[in-house]
Formats: structure tokens, C-alpha cells, sequence
């Protein structure tokens, strides 16, 4: 097993043991990342909950955009594979979407189930800027993507009116079979989102249309139902006064570790996720699969689940969690064994420490 | 070890016991007296000893909890963790649903809707549900290549054999049917179906699908029949749509899910739209009654808050303008997809206390309680820890008698609930809860206390204080080890997923691998529930035969 302290090469037993010492000396630790497959998930929150750390992830921006949304108005919603199958119309808001797979499968074949099957899928742009070459329709959204969504809000619901891209835009997809709205919730914010989802509700009423978001880098969308079936909560949970406590604002990580409020971080990226800027400020353990010396005070290589190792990963085609059998098999330890083996040593230490009097 | 639980009343109505007595227990099994000391001795003098309670429809799992839970963050409490599981005490999640069943002294929970394009992460939710046996059932019925199997008259054979895949590679055990074509039709902008409706694009009907579904699975020789849950719940004339479908089943052994939600009579035939239901619970009750091969699970509405969630999103598409807070989810997904839709009962409301009333009607009026399944078809109804309250009520009809009179007239106008007498014995609410359940199922190892049972064993004070007996049970016994005692857990141990063994057919295989592949860009093998996806060194899923 490769791993490292401060820099310098050294064996399993004596990361395991740094890390173990480092996360024990914390009063507030913190698990970040958890860009890594189901079993490191769970294995994750099981650390967190039996230490007091709180969790947070690689995607948060993105992921909190969509549950502040969905806990305030809700969301109506579709898959990849039925936008691709029934989508007559769709609506790409902003630039990011257009660079996905998914807008592959959507410009080169037509609907084939449903009503609209046989007929021509429209591809309508809402602020793609230099993106959305290939859009039948594009309007620019210069204010802003949120306010130009409420604009085509207020034509849809006739607040609006007049001969204008946006009142042209609103209308076909007021026309549509089975419209789709494709977004990116890091790019449009939880107000764009919120917005969006009302679009989609209101066109609802008379005929069908669905949101659909583009999925980030990281393994968010793997862990935010991990951690709804295991704490009942989303992500951003912290586990300090033994309950589960959510809090997307308290338990922002950036936040926590410019507020002061950290003194130690796990960072868990067995797929290989943007490294954070604050991970260099506090002391640091990390399981990371791109593995180099200086990630962290302590790194431990681990492997990379559907190449390194089998595991279950957000499969964004399917839009479903999926196993993934190892492409290239290595010895390289799971993330799940290295969490394991991190919450043994620390349940040893506080049992050995529980017979000391409390200051 | 040979242990026997001693002295207790022993209530086990498949063995028309209900006397003091002794359990014998060894090897994780109920055993004959074996003439021998036992090497433990439980004393139960002034207990009940059932079997573990069986659990056939409660939403535990799966996509649309887990949107509920993220949809209404605020529905549950979290208290803090007890030594042994970090999120036991954290409302709503995996282990708190483990451990509240396992209180209440059930030992085995089915969840009732696993799409297969979602098998995997369901099963992977199923399996962190600490102490009890789970399983969960394979949802068919809307699905664009069973839909086209059928639309190009491709027989029974290919149907019983994507069925067969379809539980096969999801693991389920059993296959239930919601709402038949109500969700294909709902994306091509349908707002209703009933049972000959035409379906848009196919030219189906619910009843054919469902039909094709009845033959599959005795075919296939699933021992759950198929589980039904009809078109039309929760509307006014709903009860026309559980008899015209149980009509439809010509006799087949079927399942109704959540029957109180259909028991719903217009209440001025002549103005259906507008003059509101009364119970049709008698209407119901006979239906079953006249047909051995049906059963019935309740559906038991609670007072207070909670959430509906369901595959069928034609229904809670419809729901959403009732939505108790203003908001909610609707997935058009690759199949059903899923609705999630907050709803509150309100306390002493009309219409929340004549369906309070019907659920309790219809189980009253059962002619025979193994055909009776007690559930609040959680959370739809309201949350299963209310069971114990409900089973108070069953049992004791003075206490049913205080509470009705706390509510609106509604109840005496518009059911029969005030009017009847009956009070459960604790036979038959063994019947209701666990030898009903278990047979339902087709789990001979459970739901009973004969020699060779499962040691899954639930100890009660007998009080006459129902709910307070039934909601922490004073021993609980899981393949005979203790996991519960004076009502908190004590042993966290993992139970088992229970899968059909099931033969899929090559041929089939590679249709569907074709189909999927054009359609998600993958083939079968993403929609595979293998072993390896699960804890190493622990066996997850235990198998159960088809029938013969």
C-alpha cells in the first residue's frame, strides 16, 4: 500500500496509525470529498457518526442548489433515457449542458416511444452563449439565466406578451409532447432551479414537461441517497452531539474551515475530483486513488472502484447506482477498508481513553 | 443451544394454540419439546408469545423515500444515537426503520415497489435495514418493452419470460403491478385510467397488462401472487375499480394493496363528482370473502402528518393540488418513475375520519383475518408505528367507542363503524400480523410457532393496554437470538434479503440485453444486483424456492 506522512514514504500500519492520531486529537473533524463509491460511502458516514465529524461533498454547489430547491417547491422531473426516448422538445438552459453525452444521444436520434415517437426533436437554447451552435432556436439570457426563465414563466402564464424569442420559446414548448429541460444546477444556481421547476409545473398543467440536471464530476449523486437512507438526511450532516443534524450553511466545509471551525479533515476521493484550496490550511488525512506525497499531512493510495476494484458508482446514463467490476485489478486497498480499519483503531483509542475522568 | 421460552400464552392460530405453554428453540429454529434441560431458560409467565410479526407492504426503500426524505427534511425526529448504531435513533433512516419494527416485535419488512432499473440501489438500502428478513417486489406493468411484447401479441411465453428476467435480475420476491399502463399514459398526457380504458401509443388496457402479469407469475410459479394495486385510488367510485379488477382476475389468486384506498362509494350515485363517498367497506369485505384467492392488505389511514409516496404517477400527479405543505415531487421515470406528495390527515377532519373509520371497518368485517393484512401502507397511510394503536382498536371495541366519539358525525353517516361489536382475539390478530402475512408470502419458515419455524419470536407483556404491549415488545427473538429487550435493542446483527430463485431464459436474455442497450446506452449487465455490490463475508440474500 503506498502512503505517505508529512511527504516522506512509509508503510500501512503507520499511516493508518498518523491518521488515527491525527483524527483523534480533533474536536471538530470534518469528512469531505466522498467522491468514491457506495461501500467508501457508507463506510464514511459510519466514521463520521461514531467520531462526531460532519460530512460534507465534492459536489455540494451543485447538489445544494437542487435540494434547496426540491425541500422549498419540489421538482418534476425525468430520466436521460426517457428525455432521449420521448422528448419532442428541449429547452437547454445555459452552456454546460451542451457539452454532455447526453446532448450526443438527443441531436442524433429522434423520440421512439410515446406520442411524440417519429417526430422531430426541436433543440431550444436559453443563455448557451458560444455553446448551442446546433440549437433550432437560441435566445440570449444577458440578465441572467434565473430571470430569464421567470420571463418565460410570466409568457407561459400570460403575464406576459408579445412577439419576442423568449414569448417564441415559451410557446413551443407550450406546444410540445413531451418537453425537457436540461440544466446544470452548478451553472443556473438553487434560484434558477427553483425557477425552472416551476416552468415545469406550469406547462404541466396542459401538457408534459420535465426537468432533467446534468450530473457534476464527483459521486454526489451517490451520496446524497446514501445519506438519506443512512441518516435520513441529505449530505450536509454533522454527527457532533451524536444526532444527525443537517445544516447545509453550518456544515459548508469552505465555510467551516474559513470560520476557524475545523481542525481536522478527511478527504475521500477515490475517483479523482478538483482538490478543494482550503484542503492545504488544515491538518489533513487523504484516500485519494491519484495519490501523491503532498495531498495531505497523511495519504493513503486507495483504489479506484471500476478500475483498481469492483464497486457501485452513480452511473449518469442510467441515471441509477450501478456496479462496476474492475477493469484493471490492483492490490490497492478499498476506501471502505481504509475507513474500516481508521474507525477500529479509533474505537480502540476512545475505549482505552473512556476510563479517564472528564475535565 | 437449547433454550425454551416457558410459561407464556401461546398464541399461534395456525396451530389453533392459544394456551400456556412452552417454546422450544434450538439451532435458530423452533423445535418440538426434545425431552432434555434446556440450556436457557426464558421465563414468559404473564407474556404473549407470538411468532414474528410479517411485514407485506410498507414503503422502506427505494427512490421515492429516499426523495421524501429530501423533500420534507422535517418529517422525522432524530434523538441521540444509542451505543451500538450511530443513526439508529435517526428518524426515518435504515436503521431506525430496523429497529422500530424490531421493537414492535416484527422481524421480516416487504417493500412493495422496486422498479429493476433501480434494483440495486433499493437492494443496497434494503440491505443496511438492520435485525429483520427483507425483501421487496418487482414492479411490471408500465414498461415500454413489456408494453410492446404485449401490443405485438407476442404471447404468454415471452411475457413469463421478461418476468422472470425481470425478477431474476433484480432479486425480487415477488412482482406487483401499479396502476397497469397508468404511467405510460400519464406521459402521453392521459389524467385517468380505469380498468378498459384504452392506453395512448399501445392500444392496451389495464386490463390485459395485469392479466398477462396474473398468468406470469403462477406460470413461473411465484409464490406471492401478483400484487395488485389497482387504477382509481382514492377516488370516489374507487370501489367499482377493485371489483371490476378483481373480477377480472377470473378467479387467479391476486393481491389487493392498500385496500381502504378504494373503498370508497359515491355517496349520491346519481352526482358521483360532487356528493363526496361513504364506505364501501361491506362491498369490499364480501368481494373477498366470496373469492379464496384474494387477499387484501389495509391501508389504514392515521391522523397527522405525512407523505404519500407511489409509482403511480398518474394518481399522484393528480394528488399534487392536495399537497400538505405545498410541494412536491413527480418523476416521469424509465418505467412507473415516482410521485411523493406530503399529505396531512387531518385530525378529526370529515374526510380523514371516515377513511380512519373504512380501513378499520373493512378488517372488522373480514370473514377471515389470514386474508387481512394489517399495514398503513407506510407512509401512505401514516407512519407503521402506529400498529399498535390500530391493533388497540381492533381489540378493544370501548376503545374504539371514545374515539369515534371525538369525531365528526361523518362516521356514523357514513359507515358501520360505530355499529360493530367485534373485538380481535389475539389469534386473530396473530392472523392479521403474522400467520396471514407469512402465507401471503409463501414463507413457510414463518408467521407460525410449529416445530421447524424460524426462531423469530416476539414476547409481549399481556396488558390490556394494547398499544402500549405491542409497541415495545419485552423480548424479540431473530433466528433465536435476542435482539430486543423491555423494548430496546440489544443485539445489532444484519437479517437476510430474501430472492426468489428464479430461471431466466437465454433467449430472453439477449432480447433484453438488445433492448436495453438501444434504449439506456447499457445493456443487462447494468441492471445486475450482484453479490460482490455488498459487504464481503456477510450473506445478504437467502433464497426462496418457486413453487412446484
Amino acid at each position: 500500500m503506498a502512503a505517505w506522512v508529512k511527504g516522506g514514504a512509509t508503510d500501512a500500519d503507520t499511516a493508518i496509525e498518523a491518521a488515527a492520531s491525527l483524527l483523534a486529537k480533533a474536536r471538530a473533524p470534518v469528512i469531505a470529498g466522498l467522491s468514491a463509491d457506495v461501500a467508501a460511502i457508507r463506510a464514511a458516514y459510519d466514521l463520521a457518526g461514531r467520531i462526531g465529524a460532519s460530512i460534507d461533498t465534492a459536489g455540494a454547489a451543485a447538489t445544494y442548489a437542487e435540494l434547496g430547491s426540491l425541500s422549498r417547491i419540489g421538482a418534476m422531473t425525468t430520466t436521460p433515457a426517457e428525455a432521449v426516448g420521448r422528448a419532442d422538445a428541449v429547452l437547454v438552459v445555459g452552456a454546460a449542458p451542451w457539452r454532455s453525452q447526453l446532448m450526443k444521444r438527443l441531436s442524433a436520434l429522434k423520440p421512439s416511444r410515446g406520442r411524440a415517437a417519429g417526430s422531430d426533436r426541436a433543440l431550444l437554447a436559453l443563455g448557451a452563449g458560444s455553446e448551442g451552435a446546433a440549437a433550432t432556436l437560441a435566445c440570449p439570457a444577458e440578465g441572467g439565466l434565473p430571470e430569464a426563465i421567470a420571463e418565460l414563466r410570466a409568457y407561459g402564464r400570460g403575464h406576459l406578451a408579445g412577439d419576442t424569442p423568449r414569448a417564441k420559446l415559451a410557446g413551443l414548448l407550450a406546444d410540445a409532447q413531451f418537453g425537457v429541460l436540461l440544466y446544470d444546477p452548478a451553472e443556473i444556481g438553487e434560484l434558477g432551479v427553483d425557477m425552472l421547476q416551476g416552468l415545469a409545473m406550469e406547462l404541466s398543467e396542459t401538457t408534459r414537461c420535465f426537468t432533467l440536471a446534468i450530473a457534476g464530476p464527483d459521486q454526489d449523486r451517490a451520496v446524497v441517497p446514501v445519506a438519506a437512507w443512512l441518516t435520513g438526511q441529505a449530505p450536509r450532516s454533522g454527527f457532533g452531539r451524536r444526532v444527525p443534524e443537517h445544516d447545509p450553511w453550518r456544515f459548508d466545509v469552505a465555510r467551516q474551515v474559513a470560520a476557524g471551525e475545523v481542525d481536522a479533515v478527511l478527504w475521500l476521493a477515490a475517483l479523482p475530483v478538483p482538490r478543494p484550496g482550503w484542503l492545504a490550511s488544515v491538518p489533513s488525512v487523504g484516500l485519494v486513488a491519484e495519490a501523491e506525497a503532498n495531498v495531505a499531512d497523511v495519504v493513503i493510495a486507495v483504489g479506484r472502484p471500476g478500475r483498481d476494484l469492483g464497486g457501485v458508482l452513480w452511473n449518469e446514463q442510467r441515471a441509477a447506482l450501478t456496479y462496476w467490476p474492475a477493469s484493471a485489478p490492483s492490490e490497492r486497498p478499498s476506501a471502505a477498508s481504509v475507513l474500516s480499519a481508521l474507525r477500529d483503531r479509533l474505537a480502540e483509542g476512545r475505549a482505552a481513553s473512556r476510563s479517564e475522568p472528564a475535565c | 443451544m437449547l433454550s425454551v421460552i416457558r410459561g407464556g400464552r401461546v398464541v399461534d392460530p395456525t396451530a389453533s394454540r392459544d394456551t400456556v405453554g412452552d417454546v422450544w428453540i434450538e439451532d435458530g429454529q423452533v423445535v418440538d419439546p426434545p425431552g432434555r434441560e434446556a440450556d436457557r431458560v426464558i421465563d414468559a409467565s404473564g407474556c404473549v408469545v407470538m411468532a414474528g410479526g410479517v411485514e407485506v407492504h410498507s414503503h422502506i426503500a427505494g427512490g421515492n423515500v429516499i426523495t421524501s426524505r429530501l423533500l420534507l427534511p422535517d418529517l422525522y425526529v432524530s434523538e441521540a444515537a444509542p451505543d451500538g448504531h450511530p443513526f439508529a435513533h435517526a428518524g426515518g433512516a435504515a436503521a431506525w426503520i430496523g429497529s422500530t419494527y424490531a421493537r414492535m416485535g416484527y422481524t421480516t419488512a416487504v417493500e412493495p415497489a422496486m422498479p429493476p432499473t433501480h434494483a440495486l440501489g433499493t437492494q443496497l438500502e434494503l440491505a443496511d435495514i438492520p435485525l429483520l428478513d427483507r425483501g421487496a417486489l418487482t414492479v411490471m406493468g408500465n414498461d415500454d418493452q413489456l408494453l410492446q411484447l404485449l401490443r405485438e401479441r407476442q404471447g404468454g411465453n415471452a411475457v413469463r419470460d421478461l418476468v422472470a428476467l425481470s425478477v431474476a435480475q433484480s432479486r425480487g420476491l415477488g412482482v406487483k403491478c401499479i396502476n397497469a399502463g397508468g404511467a405510460s399514459a400519464f406521459k402521453d398526457g392521459a389524467l385517468r385510467l380505469s380498468l378498459d380504458d384504452e392506453i395512448p401509443v399501445y392500444g392496451l388496457t389495464t386490463r390485459q397488462i395485469m392479466g398477462s402479469l396474473l398468468d406470469a407469475v403462477e406460470e413461473i410459479g411465484v409464490p406471492h401472487p401478483l400484487h395488485v394495486h389497482c387504477n382509481n385510488l382514492g377516488l370516489v367510485g374507487g370501489d367499482d375499480s377493485f371489483v371490476a379488477t378483481l373480477d377480472a382476475a377470473e378467479g387467479r389468486r391476486i393481491h389487493f394493496a392498500h385496500a381502504q384506498f378504494y373503498a370508497y362509494g359515491a355517496a349520491d350515485p346519481a352526482n358521483p363528482q360532487t356528493g363526496g363517498f361513504r364506505s364501501a367497506a361491506e362491498r369490499i369485505a364480501q368481494a373477498i370473502a366470496d373469492n379464496p384467492n384474494a387477499t387484501l392488505d389495509i391501508g389504514q389511514v392515521v391522523f397527522g402528518q405525512t407523505v404519500t409516496v407511489s409509482l403511480d404517477i398518474l394518481r399522484q400527479f393528480a394528488g399534487r393540488k392536495g399537497a400538505k405543505p405545498k410541494k412536491w415531487v413527480l418523476n416521469a421515470g424509465d418505467a412507473e418513475g415516482g410521485g411523493v406528495v406530503p399529505f396531512l390527515y387531518r385530525p378529526r377532519g370529515p374526510t380523514s375520519s371516515l377513511q380512519w373509520a373504512i380501513g378499520l371497518e373493512i378488517m372488522l368485517l373480514s370473514t377471515d383475518p389470514e386474508r387481512t393484512i394489517l399495514t398503513t401502507d407506510h407512509p401512505n397511510g401514516g407512519p407503521f408505528t402506529q400498529y399498535p394503536r390500530i391493533i388497540h382498536l381492533l381489540m378493544d371495541k370501548a376503545e374504539r367507542d371514545r374515539e369515534i366519539a371525538t369525531l365528526p358525525g361523518i362516521v356514523a353517516e357514513r359507515s358501520g363503524l360505530p355499529g360493530l361489536e367485534r373485538e380481535y382475539t389475539l389469534s386473530e390478530i396473530a392472523q392479521l400480523t403474522r400467520s396471514g402475512p407469512a402465507k401471503l408470502l409463501g414463507l413457510t419458515d414463518r408467521g407460525h410457532l410449529r416445530a421447524g419455524a424460524r426462531a423469530d419470536v416476539a414476547v409481549y407483556r399481556d396488558t390490556t393496554d394494547r398499544t402500549a404491549m405491542f409497541t415495545a415488545a419485552k423480548l424479540v427473538l431473530k433466528d433465536g437470538v435476542p435482539i430486543v429487550e423491555d423494548g430496546e435493542v440489544v443485539e445489532w446483527r444484519s437479517g437476510r434479503t430474501l430472492s426468489l430463485t428464479v430461471e431466466s431464459d437465454r433467449a430472453m436474455e439477449k432480447r433484453a440485453d438488445a433492448y436495453l442497450t438501444d434504449r439506456f446506452g447499457e445493456g443487462l449487465d447494468s441492471f445486475a444486483v450482484p453479490n460482490e455490490a455488498f459487504d464481503q463475508g456477510v450473506e445478504n440474500f437467502e433464497a426462496v424456492p418457486c413453487r412446484a
